[in-house]
């Protein structure tokens, strides 16, 4: 494939330059470039999942029955008190586990049940997890935690609509959830878009944790790539090379960031379009 | 007695209770010199002299736009690259390529750049009127500095630099997923990990820990309320940060 | 938009994928960080020792085989939660492990581990003190190297083997207890850089398959292909092109069937 750049760029590399090409696209560093598809994939799932529990907690925290409050407080200062990190690692395997305590009872005899000594209760019960379920459980995980801080960022918002639109809508015979729909949540992404680009920030730098999950991630590619090798017969001999792809990655997040922060600019400009900002 | 310390989730809480002592050290080691070195940026990223703000708002973007897990794998492998030609030499290497160094040291370098956002933007909101008071009444700069500046950097920024304080005691759970566990050195998710692997207990292990972090966040949070109330205790509508729970609606 | 359709994209990928539960595919978990027992090569494909060796079990056997890679850290509970059916990633048989997981025969027979260190490093293993120690975390050389070890040097656990060499050649450790192939294999091919260096210490049992104890079934299958695997010379042949050793199992077949008799 090198072969097909054209002769001047071929002459400028060099025999050296052409050899650390060829290496940059051998089959070890094209799975490298393939495994970002974890990485989008966890951050934009993840994005929308947040944005889902951060309405539903938001919602919650200005209803007006007690119990459901107190649930939408409860999330929301969760995650102030404990490391996304511990979330990460316990919610798949909390999933797993109540997954399989409920197919044991379902499928597995009870003599079965009875008898069992470890974990989990019967063959039946097991449940193969590949890469797939786990980053599908990440994004769940990332949603939860993240979430959270959308629901403060989302929360806010809600307070700022003006509150003359609400009554109006009232007055019409909306339905409170139709008022909240259809003239809250509608009018309040304006307000919630600078805290929601923060929560997109972090939640983007949270992916990198995949690889805690088992995933073959970038993080995780970086690390065997990196490493020494010193047999002839696995591949290229060479020395510690971790520092530089730990510095490609990142340079790499940190582009992400840019383009980010870039997006969410034009996205503010455009949905301020004829507001008048205090800027 | 008896009872209660033979529940596994105490005793869960007493074997977490020296791990736990690991994830404080570093966030203890990490706040001296992260806040003055934030302040430092701060002020840089501040100045009109490009030849000052820039390097800093390098450095800031740099730090806030990289997630911390990669900044530890990093410092890591630069650290050991250094090793054969610049550590061992020095003698030093038994410090440098301690998790125990390198841990604060990355920590200091990610808290400062986001407590300098919070310092920078503390600095902007000050208020023009003092200011200029304090230039018409005469001070010199680094009276007004003391006065007007310093001060109200550090109302303003509290708050937010309280989040960040607690965001820090979090990222230390992630020191030693990234470098090699040296004796017995275990902190909190580290042992819970431990724990966790030997009976699948998945609920004890991890809600002993969680219950450590959210006890030591809450602590943060109190004592730094506290201190939020010393720096507004001039103003008469002081807003103290309190947790009310609204029984009526 | 473009969030939901990814959604659906990926639930659509773990419906499709799903099935794979009653698959009649063998799947064998591996670390792919372990030369020359697996590693992965160049090219991102499984290669060493245990995925050709695994290979011929499977033919043997006339099943469908897939490697899975997976950390050395979580290997014996993902075997245990499902995820796989055997492991193959250099596990020597111990007493502590049988508790758990349940062993096939050994394919390569124990041998003892070595230690490594950088050339014309002098070290006193009599009276070793003050030494930095690197091995891999949750090996049965961790736990060796803790006992003997432990109170007067500093050891520190890897993640990897490939990690602890590292350090190794960085020189952030002096010594490094391994495998005595990995360590043998790794001293002849850094050109004179590293050197084999201490006593041997004979940690574990051979290298065998890890199962999960109530696969029985499983269990007899794989002995079986093993045992025809040792009596055609396949096992010899690969040990000698991994490790240069020499022929063990085709040799005294009388003697070989007693010896998998006693290590059941």
């Amino acid at each position: 494939m090198i072969e097909m750049l054209p002769e001047w760029l071929l002459g400028w590399l060099g025999e050296d330059g052409i050899a650390t090409l060829n290496y940059l696209s051998n089959g070890k560093h094209v799975a490298w470039y393939a495994s970002v598809k974890y990485t989008f994939i966890a951050a934009f799932a993840g994005a929308a999942l947040a944005v889902l529990f951060g309405l539903l907690g938001a919602a919650a925290k200005q209803s007006s029955f007690f119990i459901l409050r107190a649930i939408g407080n409860t999330y929301t200062t969760m995650v102030r008190g404990v490391p996304d990190v511990l979330f990460l690692l316990f919610f798949p395997l909390a999933f797993e586990q109540s997954a399989e305590y409920a197919f044991a009872y379902w499928r597995c005899t009870p003599e079965e049940i009875a008898t069992a000594t470890s974990w989990p209760l019967c063959q039946a019960a097991q449940w193969y997890l590949g890469t797939t379920e786990y980053l599908i459980m990440a994004c769940v995980s990332l949603g939860l935690v993240y979430g959270a801080f959308a629901a403060n960022v989302i929360y806010g918002a809600l307070q700022a609509v003006p509150k003359g639109q609400l009554e109006a809508a009232q007055a019409f015979g909306f339905k409170p959830w139709q008022v909240f729909w259809h003239v809250q949540v509608r009018q309040m992404w304006v307000y919630a878009l600078p805290g929601l680009s923060n929560v997109w920030l972090l939640l983007l730098k949270a992916t990198s944790l995949l690889s805690l999950l088992q995933i073959i991630d970038i993080v995780a590619w970086a690390d065997r790539l990196g490493a020494p090798n010193f047999l002839p017969m696995a591949g290229l001999v060479h020395p510690d090379w971790r520092w530089k792809y730990y510095l490609a990655l990142f340079v790499f997040y940190i582009l992400l960031t840019l383009i980010s922060e870039r997006f969410f600019k034009a996205l503010q400009a455009r949905v301020s379009r004829g507001m008048v900002r205090a800027e | 007695m008896d009872a209660i310390l033979n529940n596994a989730f105490v005793q869960d809480l007493i074997i977490l209770a020296k791990p736990a002592l690991y994830n404080i050290y570093f966030a203890l080691a990490s706040i001296p010199l992260g806040f003055p070195l934030a302040v430092l940026l701060a002020l840089a990223k501040n100045k009109p002299n490009s030849w000052l703000r820039k390097p800093a708002e390098i450095f800031i973007y740099a730090f806030r736009g990289s997630p911390l897990f990669i900044q530890f794998f990093m410092f890591y492998s630069l650290f050991l690259a250094f090793n054969q030609s610049t550590w061992k030499p020095l003698g030093i290497d038994w410090l440098v390529m301690s998790p125990l160094f390198i841990g604060p040291l990355v920590l200091v370098l990610n808290t400062s750049a986001y407590s300098a956002e919070i310092f920078y933007g503390a600095l902007r909101a000050i208020p023009k009127g003092e200011v200029e008071a304090a230039q018409a009444v005469g001070m010199s700069k680094w009276q007004s500095f003391r006065t007007v500046t310093w001060p109200n950097m550090l109302r303003l920024a509290w708050p937010a630099y309280t989040n960040e304080v607690v965001f820090l005691f979090h990222a230390t759970a992630l020191i030693y997923f990234t470098m090699p566990v040296i004796d017995r050195q275990k902190d909190l998710m580290n042992k819970a990990g431990e724990l966790f692997e030997k009976d699948y207990a998945l609920f004890v292990h991890f809600s002993a820990a969680a219950l450590y972090f959210l006890v030591i966040s809450i602590a943060i949070f109190v004592l730094f309320g506290w201190i939020n109330r010393y720096l507004n205790r001039h103003l008469s509508t002081s807003k103290p940060l309190s947790f009310k729970a609204n029984y009526l609606r | 938009m473009k969030n939901t359709w990814l959604i659906a994209l990926t639930l659509g990928a773990v419906f499709a994928a799903s099935p794979t539960m009653a698959a009649d595919t063998l799947r064998i978990g591996t670390e792919g960080a372990y030369a020359p027992f697996n590693y992965m090569d160049d090219n991102g494909e499984l290669g060493g020792f245990e995925i050709e060796l695994g290979n011929a079990l499977c033919a043997q056997m006339e099943r469908e085989c897939e490697f899975v890679v997976n950390e050395w850290d979580s290997i014996i509970p993902n075997l245990l939660a499902g995820n796989y059916d055997a492991i193959m990633a250099g596990m020597s048989i111990t007493e502590e492990r049988k508790e758990t997981i349940a062993f096939s025969d050994e394919y390569k027979p124990v041998d003892p581990s070595l230690y490594l260190a950088m050339a014309d490093s002098d070290l006193d293993f009599a009276n070793l003190e003050d030494a930095n120690i690197g091995v891999q975390g949750a090996t049965i050389q961790a736990g060796f190297i803790e006992e003997k070890y432990g109170e007067n040097n500093t050891v520190k656990a890897y993640e990897t083997s490939d990690q602890a060499l590292a350090d190794l050649a960085g020189g952030n450790v002096d010594i490094v207890l391994a495998d005595g192939e990995v360590s043998r294999t790794t001293a002849d091919a850094s050109n004179g850089m590293m050197e084999l260096v201490g006593p041997e210490e004979l940690v574990g049992g051979g290298i065998a398959i890890g199962l999960r104890q109530t696969d029985t079934e499983l269990l007899t299958a794989f002995n079986e292909a093993l045992d025809a695997l040792k009596a055609d010379g396949t096992v010899d042949d690969l040990l000698k092109k991994y490790f240069k050793l020499e022929p063990v199992f085709a040799t005294d077949e009388a003697s070989s069937e007693a010896e998998t008799d006693s290590t059941e």
